[in-house]
């Protein structure tokens, strides 16, 4: 299996850009070589004197479409998860399109074939490179005002789990084999039209070469063999559910599956999953893949509820997982996904032996119901598995609270807006301040919880965020039911209090939080109500949320991304402690090659009240530290408790979209003598 | 019947120069995981005059604000640069090397630039709309066989045809 750059999300390497730039090269040969550094010639088209520009487009078009489906069948790349796909938006591309083809015969150019043209001494390609440039200035200006356009029109199509993405087969109710050999027959019937265009236009017809004939034969007859050959090899595979709209080709078997298939390595064994379920092992996922339905009925405690068609998703989200068992009732369907999953590259998905319903036969039907006699220990586990996974109450369909789409979430929330929403949007406030603050005044029915209840000792790590279950339950006794609006508040400097307990909402995928900007004691300067009374009791039933997040990473991923120099690490620990001088862990200094930035430098304390700098400033700060908003960010500092703040900066604030949290950051790092470690302050001034 | 440029050897065939340009889109999959494009770089460098002009605005501007501070640290800037040397490469060693404006006889160079500028500003700002031109959108995504980017490449001819009538005059001798 071909692993690409865009599938390690190493795309920004230096080993990409080289590869890059190759095959950059490679395309402005075959550019230039096709004639396209011509601008008339491009132009020709539209005039049907030179048809070059439909030949080559069809040739090319049709013989990388052709090889990406041979290179699917033949199992050499999975196309879902190292292939990047564009979402169609119709509106935004008819009105481009549109817009694009004016230009282009006004200019006779394109940005690729301008470069070529440019390349070869063409002035007005330079001038329209110029013009490029200023179109794409013009856009950045207006897409405040048309950003909606850009998204506008998007399929209703859905395919490898991403909205939108819509494949012309299906579009058209074919198969995909189908299409293409439509499509070749398509392509080469333009070849010939354009042929007989172009002899019609040219009087003299002596100039008909008679070689380009003969190519044109050889073309048009391997392009229609190649199709039909996939048209009939395709037949082999079978359709599955999980895939039916994307129709990837999968037709490897190879010995390894074969053989792990023959040996059941595929498979768990009910009692195992309890064991590992039940041992809170945060590397494990039980997926469930029956309808919601069901799942609300019942499901495996942990579990989380993966329909079919989202599951290549979900998968390629926790590629890092130990394990991902899929199970349903019986093991039909699971063991469709896992195969296909398999030839996908994914060696972490097995199935359930027996389904859901050999998992309550093994491990949860009650002692006394049993024909075989158990021992007395095995009697004791089956009484705590029983304990421990029928005690999930059934998911009750929270009332959805009201919403303000106005605002956006995870995010910074006004005074102004908590006061005038809290009553109409049912919002529940948590106060994180210490509890002698809170006695003494609060947000009219707030709650009072510290943020170190969300974390705790975890193999073996202190003061880390608790497993996903347990924040659960945390937040069922907070009164707080998922859908909930939930804003944060804090006193003083003390953002990093919210932000932390914004992690425990991360990681149970609640994203509707938001903590009150300038915190207690804004609320507290603008003289809005507060109460000393405890607010009306309540419990709700938050439900059980996937086990895994997908932004918490361990030591072994941060050194992998330390080795590989794939990711900016950045320690938001002070700098006396970045550089080794003070230290309250087993060894001082900081990861080798991480950034410093205190968290501190992100917030401003101004009558009276603390928060975030102004966006701009700290958009000057970060840009001067991460190359681009895609970018991989690491951030870590001792515990995971100031780096939750920078987490929320770079995320939340400032739309960093790739931000991930090592949390045991320098306790674990230091611990593990195996791990090496850097001393000094950085070379580069990070700190202003 | 192959056009005859009027210095240098004549151009390849254009069915032969297609399946080395879908090579080389298969090629960019495997590789890189992604296809072929050339306006994002053009954006990027874009986004990299601004911020050498107005750094503060630029920055915190929506669409080129996303790209950071050094927006040409992106695979696709290199890709451009990629094309701009391998044109030259292959312009240079079969002789179609010569400065030049493209034009018909009866149109003047002024009218010529006016043109290549105006529709530069028009298909740059289409990419954008499009997140990409015709080898990033048109070429990748039919390749992909995408419906969204075979319906912007129809539509580019639907646009190109509806108004070439306009501009014949630029290219006709």
């Amino acid at each position: 299996m071909i692993k690409t750059f865009y599938g390690l999300e190493t795309l920004d390497s230096t080993g990409a850009l080289f590869a890059a730039l190759l095959i950059g090269f490679f395309f402005g040969l075959a550019l230039e070589r096709a004639g396209f550094g011509s601008s008339r010639r491009l132009a020709g088209v539209f005039y049907f004197r030179d048809m070059a520009v439909v030949k080559v487009m069809f040739t090319a078009l049709i013989t990388a479409a052709l090889g990406v489906a041979f290179v699917e069948q033949i199992g050499l790349i999975d196309a879902a998860s190292q292939i990047y796909h564009m979402p169609s938006y119709y509106g935004a591309y008819i009105i481009a399109g549109l817009i694009f083809g004016v230009g282009f015969v006004m200019s006779g150019w394109c940005p690729g074939t301008a470069a070529v043209g440019l390349a070869s001494g063409k002035l007005d390609a330079l001038i329209f490179l110029v013009g490029g440039v200023i179109g794409s200035v013009f856009f950045n200006e207006l897409f405040p005002l048309i950003k909606w356009l850009q998204t506008w029109g998007q399929s209703s199509q859905s395919s490898f789990g991403i909205p939108g993405l819509a494949f012309i087969y299906t579009s058209l109710g074919i198969t995909k084999a189908g299409f293409l050999l439509l499509f070749s027959l398509i392509a080469v019937g333009f070849f010939w039209g354009s042929e007989l265009i172009e002899r019609r236009k040219i009087v003299d017809k002596e100039k008909t070469d008679p070689i380009n004939h003969q190519t044109l034969q050889t073309v048009s007859a391997g392009i229609i063999i190649a199709a039909l050959a996939l048209f009939i090899f395709s037949g082999e595979k079978m359709p599955l559910e999980a895939t039916r709209s994307t129709d990837s080709s999968g037709a490897v078997t190879t010995e390894t599956f074969l053989q792990q298939i023959e040996t059941a390595e595929d498979h768990v064994a009910p009692e195992t999953l309890a064991e590992l379920l039940y041992g809170g092992d945060v590397g494990v996922v039980a997926v469930d893949v029956r309808p919601p339905e069901e799942f609300t009925a019942f499901h495996i405690r942990g579990a989380v509820n993966v329909v079919l068609s989202e599951l290549p998703r979900f998968v390629q989200e926790h590629k890092h997982k130990k394990m991902l068992v899929l199970y349903s009732n019986g093991m039909t369907h699971p063991a469709q996904a896992r195969d296909e999953l398999f030839r996908r590259g994914y060696r972490n998905v097995y199935i359930l032996t027996d389904g859901l319903i050999g998992f309550r036969e093994e491990c949860l039907k009650p002692v006394s119901l049993r024909s075989l006699p158990t021992t007395p220990e095995k009697a004791a586990q089956i009484r705590a598995w029983r304990d421990y996974f029928l005690a999930v109450p059934p998911l009750t369909q929270a009332a959805a609270a009201p919403v303000d789409e106005s605002i956006t979430l995870p995010g910074l929330v006004t005074t102004d807006w908590l006061s005038g929403n809290m009553l109409k949007l049912k919002i529940k406030i948590i106060d994180c301040r210490d509890q002698n603050e809170y006695n003494r005044a609060h947000i009219t029915g707030a709650v009072a919880i510290s943020c170190e209840s969300f974390r705790g000792a975890v193999n073996g790590v202190p003061s880390v965020l608790l497993p996903a279950s347990l924040l659960a339950e945390k937040m069922s006794l907070l009164n707080i039911a998922r859908g909930d609006t939930v804003v944060l508040v804090y006193s003083g400097d003390r953002l990093r209090d919210a932000t932390l307990i914004g992690m425990a909402f991360e990681r149970i995928g609640h994203n509707r939080y938001g903590i009150l900007a300038g915190g207690m004691d804004k609320w507290v300067k603008e003289q809005l109500p507060t109460s000393s009374l405890l607010p009306k009791a309540g419990q709700a039933d938050y439900p059980m949320p996937p086990t895994a997040d997908a932004f918490t990473v361990d030591w072994r991923q941060t050194d992998d991304h330390m080795k590989q120099n794939t990711a900016v690490i950045l320690d938001v620990r002070p700098p006396a402690y970045f550089s080794g001088e003070k230290s309250d862990e087993a060894r001082a200094g900081h990861i080798p090659g991480a950034l410093n930035r205190e968290y501190k430098n992100d917030i401003y304390t101004a009558e009276g009240f603390s928060s975030f700098k102004p966006l701009l400033e700290l958009t000057k700060a970060y840009a001067e530290l991460i190359p681009s908003k895609n970018s991989l960010v690491v951030v870590h500092c001792r515990t995971g408790h100031q780096a939750s703040q920078t987490f929320f900066v770079l995320k939340h604030l400032l739309g960093y979209k790739r931000v991930k949290w090592y949390d045991a950051g320098w306790t674990e790092w230091a611990a593990r003598i195996e791990l090496p470690i850097e001393t000094g302050s950085p070379a580069l001034n990070t700190n202003r | 019947m192959i056009p005859m440029d009027n210095h240098g050897k004549q151009y390849g065939n254009p069915y032969l120069a297609g399946i080395l340009l879908g090579m080389t889109l298969l090629l960019s999959f495997l590789i890189l995981g992604a296809g072929l494009g050339a306006s994002a770089g053009l954006a990027r460098i874009a986004a990299f005059l601004e911020g050498v002009l107005f750094p503060d605005h630029t920055l915190s501007s929506q669409y080129f604000g996303a790209w950071g501070k050094t927006p040409l640290s992106y695979y696709l800037v290199y890709m451009f640069c990629g094309i701009f040397v391998g044109g030259f490469f292959s312009a240079f060693s079969n002789g179609r090397m010569q400065l030049k404006v493209e034009k018909g006889k009866k149109s003047s160079v002024g009218r010529r630039f006016l043109w290549a500028l105006v529709g530069g500003i028009l298909v740059g700002f289409a990419s954008r709309l499009a997140g990409g031109c015709t080898s990033g959108q048109a070429l990748t995504g039919g390749a992909l066989l995408l419906t969204g980017s075979l319906v912007f490449l129809i539509c580019i001819f639907f646009g190109g045809y509806g108004v070439a009538y306009f501009f014949r005059r630029q290219w006709h001798d």
